[in-house]
């Protein structure tokens, strides 16, 4: 038998204490500004949005990365072509994905019973420079979680997709914050 | 060459998630009353969502690399070592809930000192985390065995499947189990 639930509790429980200490705080942020979400839920609905395809990029340009350090066509520079072309186009991505996801919650919101309380192009502008920002910083923290990793000689593919996760929930919230006091509501 | 092949293959699952994130949201703006009415809740929801995901797609891929390993496949699903995966899966799920309870009670009380009945604001606090844990916990690991001994049927490779469909779902579920325990704990306490 290679499976042991003693094993599994004794590797998993220190790593989500830890993830869990770094969403509760996530959570505070989100508790402070609670007057906001609830006057405008368009952007409590946007939350997941932002987070999850902030994480989802970082995951896949993570497993990318590691699998190009496991098989050799990446080397751990930071001037890494290969590396760069994939960083640019998970950047890429992002940026129009985010686009066009605000412009849908718009409408899903606008269609819906819930007041929307705010004119599209600043939901849109608030919204895309949140994903913008996000996924920039994001997959910085993937490459250099994946270097890190495989320097260090542990798999990349374990260490990526939560450390990016975790990263994107918090900052992806703290930026959304910010982004609202500049654009104004 | 790196480039195309990354957009077309993960867009569309990509896409699917912000879709998935779409209704999660909805569902969320949906029980703003309860937010409203029970502080501390709106604490939870990302640590919860994250042990969810955290926990969930470590198990998909170990059951994945299980598959590589030959030790299970879908004449062969329901052995020891798959018993062994899930009651893990389901311990370290109540136990980190308890952790998520106590930590959002503690922080809520230093930070806005709400004036409330502490004990009664703990245990609601606690019983919510812990009912939503655990519900969402079994779903997801009976859905995940599920998800997994379809792609052995049809012979596909569980490590490209189980993580993205996870992540679509448990979301949502996720959601909607912290929604209902809400529901119920307001209803009861």
């Amino acid at each position: 038998m290679i499976y042991d639930w003693k094993k599994i509790v004794k590797h998993g429980l220190p790593l989500l204490t830890l993830f869990v200490f770094i969403e509760i705080f996530a959570g505070q942020i989100l508790q402070g500004e609670q007057d906001t979400l609830v006057k405008l839920p368009i952007f409590l609905i946007s939350i997941p949005v932002i987070n999850g395809v902030g994480g989802n990029l970082g995951s896949v340009l993570g497993a990318r990365i590691a699998s190009g350090l496991h098989v050799g066509y990446i080397d751990i520079d930071l001037k890494d072509k290969t590396m760069r072309v994939n960083l640019l186009t998970s950047i890429l991505i992002g940026i129009v994905l985010y686009f066009v996801l605000a412009i849908l919650i718009y409408l899903v919101v606008l269609f819906s019973s819930t007041q929307v309380g705010i004119v599209p192009m600043k939901f849109i502008s608030i919204v895309l420079g949140t994903g913008i920002l996000l996924v920039c910083v994001i997959s910085l923290a993937s490459i250099i979680t994946a270097f890190w990793s495989f320097k260090k000689g542990l798999d990349p593919d374990d260490t990526v997709a939560p450390v990016v996760t975790t990263i994107g929930d918090t900052l992806g919230i703290i930026f959304l914050f910010a982004f609202i006091g500049v654009v104004g509501i | 060459m790196f480039a195309k092949e990354m957009v077309k293959q993960s867009l569309p699952l990509l896409i699917l998630c912000g879709l998935g994130g779409i209704v999660a949201g909805s569902t969320l703006g949906v029980m703003i009353d309860l937010i409203e009415k029970i502080p501390g809740l709106i604490v939870v929801i990302p640590a919860i969502i994250a042990m969810r995901g955290n926990i969930s797609t470590a198990f998909g891929s170990r059951l994945g690399s299980a598959y590589h390993l030959g030790i299970i496949d879908a004449d062969n699903m329901w052995n020891e070592e798959l018993k062994q995966n899930i009651f893990g899966s389901l311990l370290l799920s109540f136990l980190i809930s308890i952790i998520i309870g106590i930590l959002a009670f503690i922080t809520t009380v230093i930070f806005f000192s709400p004036s409330l009945n502490l004990r009664l604001f703990a245990l609601k606090l606690i019983s919510i985390v812990l009912i939503a844990g655990a519900i969402s916990a079994l779903i997801l690991t009976f859905l995940t065995i599920l998800i997994i001994y379809l792609v052995f049927k049809r012979g596909y490779d569980p490590d490209n499947i189980t993580g993205p469909a996870l992540a679509t779902f448990g979301d949502i579920i996720t959601i909607l189990c912290i929604f209902g325990s809400a529901f119920l704990v307001e209803a009861v306490l």
